[in-house]
């Protein structure tokens, strides 16, 4: 879908000659010659602007009555006064008839100092009123759910919270009861406003109406300061600001990346920072002692944790866990491989692509953005639930369909939220989406596919493919000869298990068949079953991979589930389980019980006390959660994004320390120096190691990341496998139920840092373990 | 009247309303087809949802949160996108009320003509409600019908010129179900313009629309008729105005 | 006083005819020969008969109808016809009588109009409480359709078209255009901005032509007598004849069709017979109560939409609302605030504050706790709604108010010093809220806050609104 390229033109505000791009809304467009424009409703993330708040009148030459500054596309040569009597009046009326009905709580108001009714009325206001007569009272603050509090007393009507709820998020809850002045934000018939996306309209309330429960009363704005980092939470990686007050996180706020996020994030996100500070962290290393965990020096634990390492040699495994960081990957890698010649290194969920195969689907031509869903004229959607997988996504995918006409196709074992807003819903038998993708591959083909057997594997239906494959690469017209724009977003699932590398194949084949690859804005998209899969694969944290998905240095590299196996079965000794928990996160937990319970030594990296750790660590190291930590992570598409501590480790002195210093410090009992002194040199190391990477620096990602693939490096990529024509075979039918587990996920909302945050207590019975 | 919504907090031990489950909402058939077919209408479900919330209305008496829930299961949205929609327009109940309506309309025309005194009357006659059944009486905004100012819409009959001496049989006739104020219904007023009609017509007889929907089987007769036909004389429309003595008497400056 | 004027009756023709609502007098009478007539040109020519008729919308903008048209986008796609049929516009009855009693000649004029515009989706938008007049409409639509004139390919001619009658629910902001829309599409009644205009993106986000009844209704008639002819009646800038509801204090209020740019004075004490014996006009509204009120000397300003608009007033919906000198001015404007208060959709803020604050400013010179500088600021508030919001119900409320305070401000001061004098506060004392207006404006409002915590009418309730009231127990 053709994307905006506006071309600058020269208008006039107050005098002066500006350049904007053209067709951006003045209020945007004035900031080019630094003029304000106040604004209340308008909130370009919300879509098209609405006109109601009446603050942004402007006057425009030619144009007899004032206009809304927020809804009028700024054109060549046009004049504008933002300074005149006329508009000051207007905008000063405005403030008058909005403070009509508004408390002057602001002493006591949450919102107080961070306000923009505050700032817009010292800096646009009359500073008199002439409204005499009592204003309007009511109960307040109310609950309008378990995070969000509301003040209606406060709300000015801006709409803003309601059309997120209405066209953003869609979940419709949210809506405005009455007419006129009596109108008031709500929900139906006293239900509470809970959605996964619904803390947003906290941030998006530009009074005190909506403020956070979690938040309310624990700091001023001038007590606090914003740090901004990543929200390693899920593989979604939005980009946020932390709010810190004496060294505490107590808020999460967005920090709007248009690349990753568009400004939103989901509850999870906003509120699981409670437990970064939660009684249950971890923040001294643990020894385990007669049988008890027993908090002791870094130095003992250190020196155990190698000695036992050191005992099991090339015995010795490692899983690294989703909010790994590139660097702490890379450098587990190296301790495995070259301090303790051990090949057994994974990060994977349920077993590794033929490397030829991996770096076939990593090839970067073929790499769809986050932004391509939003542009893209079709988005299949396979083998993953956005919503559960990486929430932000599905709100992308929904403004593609809203906004730009996007048409989406879902092929999944249930019903999704997102199917509502599906063109096209396909179903395939639980465990069978490779089945389900080879079947498309076969249905994309020309000639006469052997489609109705393949179908039936994977337990769709034929006239439903035929349907996909309608959508997905429609017979050409005479007038629309672009090439059409297709991304397919899918799930690590897809590519794991039995069928995983014929999974791989189809999905080349279909990447093929519809030319992805010399299309600008098709692609494939995978989300990982971990937060950094992407960045821990490029880092060589996988069985068959060196850093860039080189060739391991050392063959014979086990997957998760061998080394579970081999541990089980004594032929591995010891593992080291950095931020892993597979008890929770891999499948087969009866497996890794016997494997834990069999291995001599278990060294965890972990926050939190959770059954693997109780039950099997033998060295527990305290780890950093994302606020505390530095280095990069890879977001799904490609863009290298850093980590900045917004906290200070947890623990003091003997506290938590950082993921790099604990490894180099651990290979130098190895007899390893990595020559890692900061986690700027770890970064380095890691840029060094991968040669797609090569030249990059801390600086260059910046705030707002970089995707590999636009860098000229990335012509180090490593050619992938060729494509073949035929059918990739399945794997014999393998047991179903295992097949299934493997496909199945857990939801980013069930994790260790749900549990720990009081505020999201009430999403408990909302956990669920979906199919796929 | 107790202040609806804004001083409530939700119930945090509810499930959030989604959109319900068709499982676990029954909703009456006839309520189900009605709605269906008003779907069918527009090229967006959505289109149909005053038409729907207004029949649902007639079901339930008001747009109870139950008479929401059904019309939002039928219809595929949320019961909050309906409420928003229900409580924006002054003809859909959001609390319960009578069966019976009474429009008073209280709008500029016809106040001048004592329309605020017909109201008050009218509120006052109708406070015992009738056979224990409270009536709905509300002052209304101009109802489109100041040529028979003061006026009253009465289950959506319109009636005027009112006066507080027509109330009492206003209410008995709701009460015996019979036609409302039969001789001061609108449907049978003539046009007031002198010259518009070339003939001496007999004034409107409503049996001429009625056979028209009659005629059609799509439409049910109730639908197509509204009010028996009536015969007999009535007023004209040039009836004489007669100012209301006691009104405005002490604002003559 | 000026004998009644019999106009040419184009609308009102024998409308009292029995049966008239059905097909088989209407088309008795020449109903649908328009239709034939119109189908056999090419929608151009169609198009240009409505061009040359002049005809302006008559729901209140007086927008030129064929221009209107030409608006809609050319080429194959869904296009639709609204029929804005939600008359709202106190003192405005017209469209009632002309759906009630004649509702083929709605729908014929409709289809030709659809025809025309190359639309193939339409709407009749009535309002909800018009009940008979919808059920009228729904039976003759039924009748329209059996005949094949609305449908597929009507009469032959290639021509398709869908049309529904919607029936509102009580909203007088679904009358502007936008509202209506969204109204129609399943929505709160909010207006949208403009741009986009309707005619680009109306409903659906499709092109849209929106009429008013009385303006499709004129359609057939402009078809048979040909746009030139049309032309000929009324004055150059208003032609036609034009339906006038005329309504308060005169003897023969109702539907009167005039033709355009008669003087004022002839529909009123002509037609409508003038205030009761012993009575004077006071004011009137010529154009529904949303039109600033023009005084008695005004009444032999010609009845058209340039003359009202130079007299500073306008012709809206052709809705002339008498008021006799038994009325005080107050309590005009009261009913006036109040109801644009209540009808207002509360989108923007202009409109939504200024209505609630300027009724509550009313209410205090009513009683009593008001001073003369409230007016002042009561003006000044017209003047921060006029212009300023986003649709015209706040202008509707503020040109008429701040016609009422700049016309009668000798009655207002009056008024204000009579309730104090009443109340018991001398006018050297003043009340505790006007001298807290007068002296510590500076302090803002909190610091004004009358004492009372439970603040003003319940919320939810439409207090002094007329609202809901339960009879019974």
């Amino acid at each position: 879908m053709p994307r905006p390229e506006p071309r600058t033109i020269t208008f006039t505000i107050d005098g002066q000659e500006v350049q904007a791009p053209e067709n951006t809304m003045l209020v945007d467009a004035a900031k080019h010659g630094d003029v304000e424009i106040p604004v209340f409703c308008y909130e370009p993330k919300l879509g098209g602007p609405v006109g109601a708040c009446r603050m942004c009148l402007v006057e425009i030459e030619g144009i007899p009555k004032l206009q809304t500054g927020c809804s009028t596309p700024v054109k060549d040569g046009m004049v504008v006064y933002t300074q005149t009597e006329r508009v000051k009046t207007a905008q000063q009326s405005v403030v008058e008839f909005l403070l009509i009905n508004h408390p002057l709580d602001c002493p006591v108001c949450d919102k107080g100092g961070e306000c923009p009714l505050q700032d817009i009325t010292f800096g646009w206001g009359g500073g008199i009123s002439r409204f005499i007569e009592p204003k309007r009272h009511f109960v307040k603050p109310l609950e309008l759910s378990p995070l969000i509090a509301i003040d209606r007393e406060r709300c000015i009507l801006c709409y803003r919270c309601v059309r997120f709820s209405q066209e953003i998020s869609e979940d419709y809850q949210l809506v405005l009861l009455e007419r006129g002045a009596h109108s008031y934000v709500s929900t139906f018939d006293g239900h509470p406003y809970v959605a996964p996306f619904s803390g947003n309209i906290i941030e998006l309330c530009p009074v005190g109406a909506l403020t956070s429960r979690p938040y309310r009363f624990r700091a001023r704005p001038w007590d606090i300061e914003g740090s901004g980092s990543v929200c390693t939470l899920c593989p979604a990686q939005c980009n946020v600001t932390v709010t810190v007050r004496d060294e505490r996180a107590l808020r999460v706020l967005a920090r709007q990346n248009d690349e990753v996020d568009d400004g939103w994030l989901c509850d999870k996100g906003r509120f699981a920072y409670q437990s970064f500070h939660a009684e249950e962290r971890i923040t001294e290393p643990l020894l385990r002692d007669g049988g008890q965990l027993r908090p002791v020096t870094w130095e003992r634990a250190l020196s155990e944790a190698a000695a036992g390492l050191a005992r099991a040699g090339e015995a010795s495994a490692a899983i690294a866990g989703g909010q790994t960081t590139n660097e702490e990957g890379h450098l587990l890698a190296r301790l495995m491989r070259e301090a303790l010649r051990s090949p057994h290194i994974d990060s994977r969920r349920a077993g590794s692509l033929p490397l030829e195969l991996h770096r076939a689907l990593g090839n970067p031509a073929l790499q769809a953005t986050v932004g391509d869903l939003e542009f893209a004229d079709a988005v299949l959607v396979l083998a993953t639930d956005p919503v559960n997988d990486a929430p932000i996504l599905d709100l992308r995918l929904r403004k593609g369909v809203r906004r730009h006409g996007t048409q989406l196709a879902l092929a999944m074992p249930g019903e999704t939220s997102l199917d509502p807003a599906a063109k096209l819903s396909l179903r395939f038998a639980p465990g069978q989406g490779g089945a389900f993708a080879v079947a498309l591959a076969e249905a994309l083909k020309d000639g006469d596919p052997d489609l109705d057997r393949l179908a039936g594997i994977a337990g769709t239906q034929t006239s439903k493919l035929r349907s996909l494959t309608e959508l997905l690469k429609p017979a050409r017209t005479e007038e629309d000869q672009r090439p059409r724009e297709v991304v397919i977003l899918f799930g690590e699932r897809l590519t794991s298990g039995p069928d995983g590398a014929a999974a791989a194949t189809a999905l080349l084949q279909i990447a093929a068949r519809l030319g992805m690859a010399d299309v600008d804005g098709a692609g494939l998209l995978e989300i990982p079953a971990a937060t950094n899969g992407r960045g821990l694969s490029e880092a060589g944290v996988l069985p068959n991979a060196g850093p860039g998905l080189s060739d391991s240095a050392l063959p014979g590299g086990r997957d998760a589930r061998a080394i579970a196996e081999g541990l089980a079965a004594g032929e591995l000794s010891a593992v080291y389980l950095l931020g892993s928990d597979p008890l929770r996160e891999l499948p087969d937990a009866e497996l890794w019980g016997r494997a834990l319970a069999g291995a001599s030594t278990v060294v965890a990296h972990a926050s939190f006390l959770t059954e693997t750790i109780r039950e099997h660590a033998d060295v527990v190291f305290p780890a950093e959660v994302y606020a505390e930590k530095e280095g990069t992570v890879v977001h799904p598409d490609g863009r290298l994004q850093r980590l900045r501590p917004a906290i200070a480790r947890a623990g003091g002195n003997e506290g938590v320390r950082a993921g790099w210093q604990v490894l180099s410090e651990l290979a130098l009992r190895l007899g390893l120096d990595f020559d890692v002194l900061s986690g700027a040199m770890a970064s380095k190391r890691l840029f060094e190691a991968v040669p797609f990477y090569a030249g990059l620096t801390l600086e260059e990602i910046g705030g707002r990341g970089v995707r590999w693939q636009e860098r000229d490096a990335a012509s180090h990529f490593p050619t992938g496998a060729s494509v073949a024509d035929k059918a990739p075979a399945l794997a014999a039918p393998a047991d179903p139920a295992q097949a299934r587990e493997v496909a199945g996920f857990r939801s980013v909302w069930d994790a260790v840092e749900v549990e720990h945050s009081p505020a999201l207590e009430f999403l408990y019975p909302h956990r669920e373990t979906v199919s796929g | 009247m107790s202040p609806r919504g804004w001083d409530t907090p939700v119930d945090l031990e509810r499930e959030p309303a989604t959109i319900p489950d068709p499982d676990t909402t029954p909703v009456p058939a006839d309520l189900r087809v009605e709605i269906e077919a008003h779907m069918a209408n527009y090229p967006d479900r959505r289109s149909a949802a005053l038409p729907a919330l207004a029949a649902a209305q007639r079901v339930h008496g008001w747009c109870s949160p139950d008479a929401i829930e059904q019309t939002a299961c039928v219809m595929r949205v949320t019961p909050a996108y309906l409420e928003s929609v229900a409580s924006f327009y002054d003809m859909l109940e959001t609390s319960p009320v009578g069966r019976h309506s009474v429009y008073v309309c209280t709008n500029i025309s016809c106040s001048l003509r004592g329309a605020d005194e017909l109201y008050e009357a009218v509120l006052k006659a109708a406070e015992g409600g009738i056979d224990g059944e409270p009536i709905n009486v509300r002052a209304f905004e101009c109802l489109g019908a100041c040529d028979i100012a003061p006026m009253a819409s009465v289950d959506g009959v319109y009636v005027g010129p009112l006066s507080t001496a027509d109330v009492p049989q206003l209410l008995e006739d709701i009460r015996s179900g019979s036609p409302v104020l039969p001789e001061l219904q609108l449907a049978r007023r003539l046009v007031a313009d002198p010259h518009a009609n070339s003939q001496e017509f007999p004034r409107h007889p409503a049996e001429h629309t009625a056979r028209a929907g009659a005629a059609n089987p799509d439409i049910a007769p109730e639908e197509a008729s509204f009010g028996a036909p009536m015969e007999g004389d009535r007023p004209g429309p040039t009836a004489a105005y007669e100012p209301t003595p006691e009104h405005h008497e002490e604002d003559e400056s | 006083m000026a004998a009644p004027v019999a106009s040419p009756k184009l609308l009102f023709n024998d409308i009292d005819e029995p049966g008239l609502c059905t097909r088989e007098v209407y088309e008795r009478r020449g109903g649908y020969d328009s239709l034939r007539a119109a189908l056999a040109l090419t929608p151009e020519a169609v198009l240009d008969q409505l061009k040359a008729s002049g005809l302006r919308g008559r729901g209140g903008a007086g927008f030129a109808m064929g221009t209107k048209v030409s608006f809609l986008p050319k080429g194959a796609m869904d296009k639709y016809l609204v029929c804005n049929a939600d008359e709202s516009e106190p003192g405005t009855f017209k469209d009632r009588e002309l759906m009630q009693k004649n509702p083929h000649l709605l729908i014929e004029g409709l289809i030709i109009a659809s025809y025309a515009a190359g639309a193939n989706r339409s709407f009749i938008y009535i309002r909800g409480e018009y009940v008979l007049q919808a059920d009228a409409l729904d039976a003759a639509l039924v009748e329209a359709r059996n005949a094949g004139y609305v449908g597929e390919d009507i009469l032959g001619s290639g021509h398709s078209l869908s049309l529904v009658v919607h029936r509102g629910a009580g909203a007088y902001i679904c009358g502007e255009e936008t509202g209506l829309l969204d109204s129609l599409e399943g929505k709160r009644g909010n207006p949208r901005l403009k741009p986009p205009f309707p005619a680009n993106q109306g409903l659906y986000q499709g092109p849209t032509l929106i009429n008013n009844v009385e303006t499709l209704s004129t359609v057939p008639t402009i078809i048979r007598m040909g746009g030139a002819e049309y032309a000929k009646l009324g004055v150059e800038t208003s032609t036609g004849t034009k339906l006038v509801s005329v309504s308060g204090h005169v003897q023969r209020p109702g539907n009167y069709e005039i033709e355009l740019g008669i003087p004022s004075r002839e529909i009123i004490y002509g037609l409508a017979g003038g205030p009761p014996a012993g009575r004077q006009v006071k004011c009137w509204f010529p154009g529904g109560s949303s039109s600033p009120v023009l005084k008695a000397e005004d009444l032999d300003v010609p009845y058209d939409f340039d003359s009202l608009g130079k007299a500073g007033s306008m012709l809206g919906s052709g809705a002339i609302i008498v008021v006799d000198d038994s009325t005080a001015i107050l309590d005009v404007a009261m009913k006036t605030a109040k109801f644009y208060r209540h009808e207002s959709c509360g989108k923007c803020t202009p409109c939504r504050e200024g209505t609630n604050w300027t009724v509550k400013m009313l209410e205090r010179i009513d009683v009593g706790e008001a001073t003369p500088m409230d007016l002042e600021i009561m003006a000044s508030v017209q003047e921060h709604i006029i212009g300023n919001c986003l649709c015209v119900l706040g202008d509707a409320m503020a040109m008429p108010i701040g016609s009422m305070i700049a016309k009668f401000k000798d009655e207002f001061e009056a008024h204000i010093e009579r309730a104090r004098l009443s109340r018991g506060v001398g006018d050297a004392a003043g009340s505790d809220l006007a001298l807290a207006a007068q002296g510590t404006l500076d302090a803002g409002p909190e610091t004004l806050l009358a004492s009372d915590p439970s603040g003003d009418q319940a919320p939810g309730e439409h207090a002094g609104d007329p609202g809901t009231h339960q009879g019974g127990a």
